[in-house]
């Protein structure tokens, strides 16, 4: 235990200084404001920041602090939007809708705002304690894996990613595939032969992992923009008496906010499956419970637990999802993955080993998470009007905006117009994928771990000599194959039995 | 445009992969598996994937909104247009440029666009440029800025 302190302290320590705390402020502020905008969520407001921080010489950590307040600062602006106009920040707000415009369409706006800022709040401290007790355990354990166990393990993150996220499985895969494909591309390291450039002197570095994100999240949301075409709101806050919520709102939910604020962080620390999945778990867990017991309860209808229920998850499984990225260098969501991305423009790796030769960096991390928590609840509950005001702004404003501060990013990357026109390409080669139906998580981890998962390949194979039977030689592999089968097949499996006893109900 | 049609896209890929991937070759090899298999194994995948995309087809494209489709082709054209001056005029003009035509695809007036552009090249030119160290591209202003 003492161990665990002295790391705490030294994270403190890093957290604490100035810059560093003056940082996670400025993030956790930003990212509130990207994740009031309709549309724009923590993975938007992460892609947008990670070249700029770069281009800013900010170190390692404090860029990494940075990332970290955005995330969890958009997190919470998703809600703001929830609660106040119905209108999702981002996915993983839709629950908070639920039961949170009700409460403010019954005058009580900034009690259940700040009842759902505490919430969050809770399942961000249970999560920063999950991951200072687990993490740890987990890096010992992962720094015995060779290169056979992390191909699998990469397989597996793979595996999760894809057939958590969406109805059609096959299209995951897909986007997986596209996306190690565009890390193939370039000089290859082992043989310094030229893949795939076709002579241009532009592509023997490869795709910069920064042109693909922005593309993704910056110029393909743009044009999904377009679509709706979304005009400024001009909404008013109204002032209702009281600000916070009181102590007997407290104790009333405060079952709901533990239980969910640990099933948020068990689900996000699977690789996959992210907030909105957790929001959704808990506040179904949450229902079910209570309205067995209560039949007062009025889920949907402004029932104040199940407005904390998904506040509690979706945070608690955003810090969550920090576990597989800093313990096995496998990121488990697609803000995460980008996260990663950011550090391997550093020239960081993250894994095991990190925890013992950046112990400031994973540990100022951490406590950094614990305060921009802090700093968003504070801020959170006064400031609420400030935020609102973000969507006044008028689209013809914003969307500009967006373009040309993602391609300051890009252009500070190499300083050249080649990545601002492949930025534009993929963007739009992007956008037509979604219109398919093509998630795009599981293709910013196939760009980030794509090198990764090749060199583990070709390395274990170069250790038996081309045998494939190294890949499920060991005991973790084959348990890590066993996992990777089961995510794929167990959901599947549920869905026929449902789909089963439906028919059978009908008939 | 249904999911037949990305299958399709798919095979597509696939054969590019295949065709771009089958001469490389590495000169000295060390190792029993070479750059050539990797990108093959995702061929192999991708392929699959259309295939079966292909055989199951179904799941049509939600169409957009009427207008939505040439409008979106023309934000494409502005922003590679913005990638091409860009470096070549400079930020400030360049922005100032972007934002008018992107504003008017997003409902703003002519007036209000010309001054936001302006207003915004400018300042995040200095806030980037001079406040936060990362360089951006002077262009034609090269000699008064």
């Amino acid at each position: 235990m003492s161990g665990v302190l002295d790391h705490l302290a030294l994270g403190f320590g890093v957290a604490f200084s100035l810059t560093n705390l003056l940082v996670a402020a400025l993030g956790a502020f930003f990212g509130t404001m990207v994740g009031v905008l309709p549309g724009l969520g923590p993975i938007n407001g992460v892609a947008m920041l990670i070249p700029i921080a770069f281009a800013m010489n900010l170190p390692p950590e404090t860029a990494l602090i940075l990332l970290a307040a955005v995330y969890v600062g958009a997190e919470y602006g998703g809600r703001i939007t929830s609660i106040l106009l119905n209108v999702p920040g981002e996915a993983s707000a839709i629950m908070t809708t639920l039961d949170g415009y009700p409460l403010a369409r019954q005058g009580l706006a900034s009690v259940a705002l700040s009842l759902s800022a505490w919430s969050a709040f809770f399942g961000a401290i249970v999560s920063v304690t999950g991951i200072i007790l687990l993490a740890p355990l987990l890096a010992r354990w992962a720094l015995a894996f060779g290169p056979a166990e992390y191909f699998v393990l990469m397989v597996l993150a793979f595996c999760c990613l894809t057939s958590l996220l969406g109805k059609q499985p096959v299209k995951g895969v897909l986007a997986a595939m596209i996306g190690l494909f565009i890390s193939v591309i370039g000089v290859d390291a082992n043989s310094g032969v030229y893949r795939y450039t076709f002579d241009l002197v532009h592509l023997s570095d490869g795709i910069d992992f920064v042109v693909v994100v922005i593309a993704l999240f910056a110029v393909a949301e743009m044009l999904e923009m377009l679509e709706k075409s979304l005009a400024g709101q001009n909404i008013e806050v109204q002032s209702s008496g009281r600000k916070m919520f009181n102590l007997q709102e407290l104790a009333f939910t405060w079952w709901s906010v533990v239980r969910s604020s640990l099933v948020g962080f068990v689900v996000g620390v699977l690789p996959g499956a992210g907030a909105s999945v957790a929001a959704a778990v808990a506040y179904s867990q949450e229902k079910r419970i209570i309205e067995s017991k209560d039949p007062d309860a009025k889920f949907g209808r402004g029932d104040m637990r199940g407005l904390v229920a998904p506040e509690a998850a979706a945070t608690g499984s955003a810090i969550g999802s920090f576990v597989p990225m800093l313990t096995l260098g496998v990121p488990g969501s697609g803000t995460t993955a980008v996260m990663m991305g950011a550090l391997t423009l550093y020239n960081i790796t993250p894994g095991p080993a990190l925890f013992d030769t950046k112990p400031e960096l994973v540990w100022g991390l951490i406590a950094s998470l614990f305060i921009a928590n802090v700093l968003l609840f504070v801020m959170n509950v006064p400031m609420v009007r400030v935020f609102a005001k973000v969507l006044s702004v008028p689209a013809w404003m914003m969307v500009p905006g967006i373009l040309c501060v993602s391609f300051i990013g890009v252009y500070a990357i190499n300083a050249g117009s080649f990545d601002l026109m492949m930025t534009v390409i993929i963007g739009g080669l992007g956008y037509l994928l979604r219109k398919f139906g093509v998630p795009m998580a599981p293709l910013v981890l196939g760009v980030v771990l794509g090198d990764m998962m090749e060199q583990n390949l070709r390395r274990a194979l170069s250790i038996t000599d081309g045998d494939v039977s190294v890949l499920y030689a060991s005991g973790v592999s084959q348990g890590l194959w066993i996992a990777a089968v089961a995510v794929v097949v167990v959901p599947q499996v549920l869905r026929m039995l449902r789909r089963g006893r439906r028919r059978a109900a009908e008939a | 445009m249904n999911d037949r049609i990305l299958g399709i896209f798919a095979l597509a890929l696939a054969a590019f992969i295949t065709w771009g991937g089958w001469d490389i070759e590495a000169p000295f090899s060390y190792e029993p598996v070479g750059p050539r298999a990797f990108p093959l194994l995702l061929a192999l995948i991708i392929g699959l994937c259309g295939l079966w995309l292909v055989y199951k087809g179904g799941h049509p494209v939600e169409p957009n909104p009427p207008g939505a489709n040439g409008r979106i082709l023309l934000m494409v054209a502005y922003a590679a247009i913005y990638a091409l001056l860009f470096q070549w005029v400079g930020f400030v003009i360049s922005t100032a440029l972007m934002t008018v035509f992107v504003g008017r695809l997003f409902g703003g007036g002519w007036a209000k666009c010309t001054i936001g552009g302006v207003v915004m090249g400018v300042l995040f030119f200095l806030l980037f440029d001079r406040a936060l160290d990362v360089v951006l591209p002077a262009g034609i202003l090269g000699e008064f800025i």
